[in-house]
């Protein structure tokens, strides 16, 4: 092997670097917190009492659940415009896709975490002569947060990693700009070892986040 | 809106939509067996009590966790082949991928399953005067086995959802298909909507049947 390592070519691309990883950050932090918000909602659907909500809600997880993430954010782009009649930025359907699929992950969590708590403490608010609006906001919810902290630490984990399918629909994000560089300076060896380990210092700390909320669990039980 | 559905221009196409489906589940298969092989022997390292086999199975675990699939398939695809030395063709590039991030998630199944158990089970084997490999064929294994089940099942879930990535490296699997018929029929919305659909009625079917598997195995 002699190859002729280039270091060099990282350095001085880190400024092109730079303006991926904001993008990057910034398409994470969005889908995050509209996909937690969407959840929420979708959790609530399914746990109505009203069965038309429960299977819509029900329906929209399964769904978002067994399509690869990157199928729908190709149909988010390339098809759903054709259904609205409008043409969608690359950026605004990377988002909605990201989102849907985020929210139907974290609907199950707040599902799971809400279904852990015995039922027990229903009846007895119920019996003081709480509504239930007050029941699951000053009993129920104060207690199931600590317990999904860990499982939504690692969604956040996987939708940073989702992010980087964004780079197909040319979102100039971390990926996309890794692909431009190394397809331009025809350095893929370099470029792309080094787009592998600025995502791992992106995303390690929300997975020593989640390992930190883990034992803090853990400890408390 | 007076968009005008035709299913069938695209449905025409169903032998290159199969193709695309055989690709899908010929890079599942193979990337399931072998990413299972893999992940069982960094298992075995990251249990081991040599520090020199634990560290290197530990940093290789975080870093897959730690990274997105599509770096994999375009770090194997472009970049291995100039280290290596050798060619490489999509095929093998996702498959080395697919292979290599499942690993790394079929180890921490495989972890996770023996460290849930007791280790009271494994001072029992020891008392009796077991060694640790016996203790761990006779009496961990057997009850590990049943803890892997589930999450096994969710991995690989994940696992073919995944091979979709490969359609980025032109490996022709379903969404490569994909991509083909909308170029040709210039209909992106039902060729995309058809594709969405067979995905979910293949992993639907697979989750189904997985539930199904794993209520058989656990509950005996």
């Amino acid at each position: 092997m002699n190859y002729q390592w280039d270091f060099g070519i990282i350095w001085s691309s880190m400024p092109v670097f730079g303006r991926g990883i904001v993008v990057t950050i910034e398409l994470t932090l969005i889908c995050l917190v509209l996909g937690l918000i969407l959840g929420m909602l979708l959790s609530l659907a399914q746990m109505s009492r009203v069965r038309a909500l429960q299977v819509a809600g029900r329906s929209f997880v399964e769904f978002f659940r067994n399509i690869p993430a990157l199928i729908q954010l190709i149909w988010f782009f390339y098809a759903f415009p054709i259904l609205i009649g409008a043409q969608l930025s690359p950026f605004t359907a990377a988002v909605l896709g990201i989102t849907l699929n985020t929210g139907a992950y974290c609907a199950e969590i707040y599902r799971s975490g809400i279904q852990s708590i015995a039922r027990g403490q229903w009846e007895g608010a119920r019996a003081i002569g709480m509504s239930d609006k007050a029941i699951f906001r000053r009993i129920i919810l104060p207690q199931v947060f600590d317990r999904m902290l860990p499982a939504f630490t690692n969604r956040a984990v996987e939708v940073a990693k989702i992010t980087s399918l964004a780079s197909v629909l040319s979102v100039h994000d971390l990926m996309y700009q890794g692909r431009l560089l190394s397809a331009t300076y025809y350095r893929p060896l370099e470029i792309l070892t080094a787009v592998g380990i600025l995502y791992l210092c992106i995303i390690y700390p929300l997975s020593f986040a989640s390992m930190m909320a883990e034992r803090h669990l853990a400890r408390k039980r | 809106m007076a968009y005008e559905w035709d299913f069938g221009v695209v449905l025409a196409q169903w032998p290159l939509f199969l193709k695309g489906l055989g690709g899908t589940l010929l890079i599942a298969a193979i990337s399931i067996g072998l990413g299972v092989i893999l992940g069982a022997i960094i298992a075995t390292g990251r249990m081991s009590r040599l520090a020199w086999l634990r560290i290197p199975a530990g940093i290789y675990v975080d870093f897959y966790r730690n990274t997105p699939g599509i770096v994999h398939f375009f770090w194997f695809y472009y970049a291995l082949p100039i280290v290596a030395d050798i060619r490489m063709g999509p095929l093998e590039a996702a498959v080395l991928a697919l292979t290599t991030q499942s690993a790394s998630f079929y180890c921490e199944v495989f972890r996770g399953a023996i460290l849930s158990l007791p280790k009271g089970q494994w001072e029992g084997g020891a008392a009796i005067g077991m060694t640790r490999f016996q203790t761990l064929r006779r009496v961990i294994l057997p009850q590990a086995a049943l803890r892997m089940v589930g999450p096994f099942i969710e991995r690989t879930f994940e696992l073919i959802k995944t091979t979709s990535l490969a359609s980025t490296l032109a490996y022709g699997e379903l969404l490569y298909s994909a991509t083909q018929i909308s170029a040709q029929t210039y209909r992106p919305m039902e060729v995309y909507t058809v594709v969405a659909l067979i995905y979910f009625c293949l992993l639907f079917t697979f989750s189904l049947l997985a539930r199904r598997v794993e209520r058989r195995l656990t509950h005996v």
